[in-house]
């Protein structure tokens, strides 16, 4: 069983990135409603791949792919920003600091899961 | 509709309550943003939270097909990014534009939720935001971020936002400090909390990033880049904290450490062996979010109608115990008697548990409100102190969404005709500012919610020549205070002279009577010309499971919700006085009205007028009425149910119950009883 944590502060998106997820086999998931949340769980769950939205209250997407980036007990697992196409930028830092992929939203449920399947098999 | 597809799925849901909490918030937020743009300060955080909002909104909309919302969403998040990032200015037009483009958002968000959805208001709305967004551009700033001598790791992971804040603060002479601070990994969160809350006062937290506890214990460090007007030795003073690092970037930089023996990183003494309560607690703020679970009412709805036939259910095993006891069977019956008493206690503490559940408390009505005030306030130039009480008072779901409506009504009339202009009330003497108290409070087995105001009043005399304008009475009627009160709520009265935009929408106080009605509640008015007014809303507590009197007339049987029955006496027909055409008794040493239900319901009274009869006592508010009923039959715990449209118009009828023993019978509408005894039309 692998385990997919998902930093999203929208509980439909996040619910939406589950429902995708769900209906694969072999995933267990861990939510996370803020950076806090998601800096928090990262410890306590063995998590082997990292969804995050960038737009986040207190400690955004950017702030959570540097800090686990420069931490060697998660630093190499597989890094995904699910964002907006508005904050290109942003999303240009996310992947410059080690984010693997990025799914633009509304993403394609499809993508997801085969991005998912590449990097979890 | 557009593309929600054939059937609403449980992803659509969770996008229509989703979208209306951030539409909600939104209201919120853009009323406060008004009101600073106004001043020319505003809180970037503010703003910020305003474009996550539409961003988000963008988002799902685009997500579960909702295209046109979606459309109109992005270009507000174009606006207000743009606003954000410092690119515009905010003003009084581009707060318009943002105010309508908010209305018409919201009625999107209602109408996808009810099958309506109008999007023919969308394209004309993104013409004006994108006008506003193309005006009044500021020229791109040189940016003065490279003097504050960020390292390139820290730089690479702020947002564009992020930058844009920092900016700012260095333009408006802040100076810009870097706070690192070690924690536990267990206690980060709620320490971190404490150490932002206290800094958000003297400046701006403006971004935190976390990096690998540099201590032995494998903590977590965070990176605090913090705007102020305070100096560096102000900080640490205010931070009052060990292992707390504080450095000014940038320009004279000075550099100085809170505690004067610590190392860069110092780990708090009792952060390794952390208790094991302190740690609970510290986990508390975090895990409090993910706590709180959205139910759809509906589903409540269902455990409270599974709730209320087990209640029947019991009562049929009761009856049997009865029946075994009957039969002989007396040590069965102890044991079945015991047990069923044991099922009464367990099911009343469900039926509680369910009750409490649907219980919010009136402040998110609250909310509500004091945005429609303020919208309203600013729309008629009139100053309003709207203060609120009673916020905390617990009232089903239902009733509060159902109540929203006419206490919207109510408030825009208090500030369209009760709260007179800043000018005449100065030269009243009165404060420049209007009052209005909205207070909320237990009341028994009821909720009063009271809407006052300190305006001009109710003038009865002008009520009364409306009234006979209106052909509601005659020239020469005498009526009380209260009488002439009354008028207002029967259909089609308004005393406005000219219809307003705000209280002339066709919808008058018989209509905000007749909601409330429906939630079994109570209106009444008290007025004290030049003083003000007061709306007195008196409301059931819940609606699902009441205790009812279950009484009989000519034959038939009907309920009487019991909060409503004060009590019941036994009359004979010769107490029976009339006074002024309607029968009264004298009940110690008030007149009672009476009301003979099988006039109401037009039966044939079988057993006409017999010499002893039951008068069961009545009141809602400050109202009394004396109902004629032929026998009481008992107490019983009824579960009301709706009789559908056809019969929603019936006077006095409020729904049906089932009575457990395969009987449906008739819930009386007792407020409405009342209401239309007073009225005189019965």
């Amino acid at each position: 069983m692998k385990k997919i944590l998902i930093a999203e502060d929208s509980p439909a998106m996040r619910s939406l990135v589950i429902s995708t997820i769900e209906v694969m086999d072999g995933y267990e998931i861990v939510e996370a409603a803020n950076g806090f949340e998601a800096l928090r769980l990262l410890p306590r769950e063995n998590v082997d791949l990292v969804i995050t939205d960038i737009n986040m209250p207190d400690i955004n997407g950017l702030e959570l792919i540097r800090y686990i980036r420069n931490n060697e007990n998660y630093g190499s697992i597989p890094l995904f920003i699910i964002s907006t196409e508005s904050s290109e930028k942003d999303l240009a830092k996310g992947l410059a600091l080690g984010a693997n992929e990025y799914l633009i939203k509304p993403f394609d449920p499809s993508q997801l899961q085969s991005l998912l399947k590449k990097y979890l098999g | 509709m557009s593309g929600a597809g054939d059937t609403i799925g449980k992803a659509v849901k969770d996008f229509l309550a989703e979208a209306e909490e951030i539409v909600d918030q939104l209201n919120n937020d853009l009323v406060n943003l008004g009101d600073c743009a106004d001043t020319g300060d505003c809180n970037p955080d503010l703003l910020n939270s305003i474009f996550r909002g539409a961003h988000s909104l963008k988002g799902l909309a685009g997500i579960f097909g909702f295209g046109e919302i979606g459309e109109l969403a992005h270009n507000m998040e174009n606006l207000l990014d743009s606003l954000r990032l410092g690119k515009i200015n905010l003003n009084p037009s581009i707060m318009n534009v943002l105010f309508d483009a908010m209305d018409l958002l919201g009625n999107l968000v209602r109408g996808a939720g009810d099958g309506h959805l109008d999007t023919s208001g969308i394209p004309a709305m993104v013409a004006r935001i994108n006008t506003c967004a193309n005006t009044s551009r500021n020229n791109a700033d040189d940016s003065p971020l490279a003097s504050l001598g960020l390292s390139e790791s820290v730089l690479n992971a702020l947002t564009e936002y992020e930058e844009h804040r920092l900016i700012e603060n260095v333009k408006k002479g802040k100076s810009i400090f870097s706070i690192i601070a070690s924690f536990s990994l267990t206690t980060f969160d709620q320490e971190l909390g404490d150490l932002t809350d206290v800094l958000k006062k003297e400046g701006e937290v403006i971004s935190t990033l976390p990096s690998v506890g540099s201590g032995n214990s494998g903590g977590i460090d965070f990176e605090i880049l913090f705007g102020s007007a305070r100096s560096c030795d102000e900080i640490a003073a205010i931070i009052d904290r060990p292992g707390v690092t504080i450095s000014q970037l940038g320009g004279a930089s000075s550099v100085s450490m809170p505690v004067a023996t610590a190392p860069v990183h110092f780990e708090e003494p009792q952060s390794e062996p952390v208790p094991v309560q302190q740690s609970a607690e510290a986990g508390m703020t975090a895990k409090s979010m993910s706590r709180m679970v959205r139910v759809d009412i509906l589903k409540l709805d269902e455990l409270m109608n599974i709730v209320g036939e087990l209640v029947l259910s019991h009562s049929t095993i009761n009856e049997l115990v009865g029946k075994v006891r009957g039969s002989g069977y007396s040590t069965l019956a102890i044991e079945l008697g015991k047990a069923a008493k044991g099922l009464q206690r367990k099911l009343n503490e469900l039926q509680k548990g369910v009750m409490e559940i649907r219980m919010i408390p009136v402040g998110q009505l609250y909310e509500k409100m004091s945005r429609i005030v303020r919208k309203i306030a600013r729309e008629q130039g009139k100053k309003i102190d709207l203060r609120l009480f009673g916020a905390d008072t617990e009232l089903d779901k239902l009733i509060i969404e159902d109540i929203s409506d006419p206490m919207m009504h109510i408030i825009r009339n208090s500030i369209d005709h009760g709260i007179e202009p800043p000018t005449e009330r100065v030269r009243l003497g009165k404060d420049e500012k209007g009052a209005i108290r909205l207070s909320s409070f237990q009341k028994g087995n009821h909720v009063v919610i009271e809407v006052e105001d300190d305006g001009r009043g109710i003038d009865i005399d002008r009520v009364k020549n409306k009234a006979i304008e209106k052909g509601l009475i005659q020239k020469g009627d005498i009526l009380s205070e209260r009488e002439a009160l009354e008028l207002i709520f029967l259909p089609g009265f308004s005393t406005s002279e000219k219809v307003t935009d705000v209280s002339g929408r066709g919808v008058g106080m018989d209509v905000v009577r007749n909601n409330i009605a429906a939630v079994s509640g109570m209106v009444d008015i008290e007025t004290r010309p030049g003083l003000g007014s007061k709306v007195i809303i008196t409301l059931p507590i819940t609606l699902a499971i009441i205790k009812a009197l279950i009484i009989s007339v000519a034959g038939r049987t009907y309920a009487m919700p019991i909060t409503s029955v004060l009590e019941t006496i036994l009359v004979e027909s010769r107490e029976i006085l009339t006074v002024e055409r309607r029968e009264v008794i004298q009940l110690r040493d008030m007149t009672l009205p009476l009301v003979r239900l099988a006039d109401i319901f037009e039966l044939n009274d079988i057993a006409a007028s017999p010499e002893l009869f039951y008068v069961v006592v009545v009141g809602v508010a400050e109202k009394r009425l004396g109902i004629v009923v032929d026998d009481l039959i008992g107490q019983q715990d009824i579960v009301i149910k709706s009789i559908g449209e056809t019969f929603k118009g019936f006077r006095g009828i409020s729904g049906a119950a089932d009575l457990g023993d395969q009987r449906t019978i008739l819930v009386l509408d007792v407020g409405g009883i009342i209401a239309e005894s007073t009225r005189g039309s019965i």
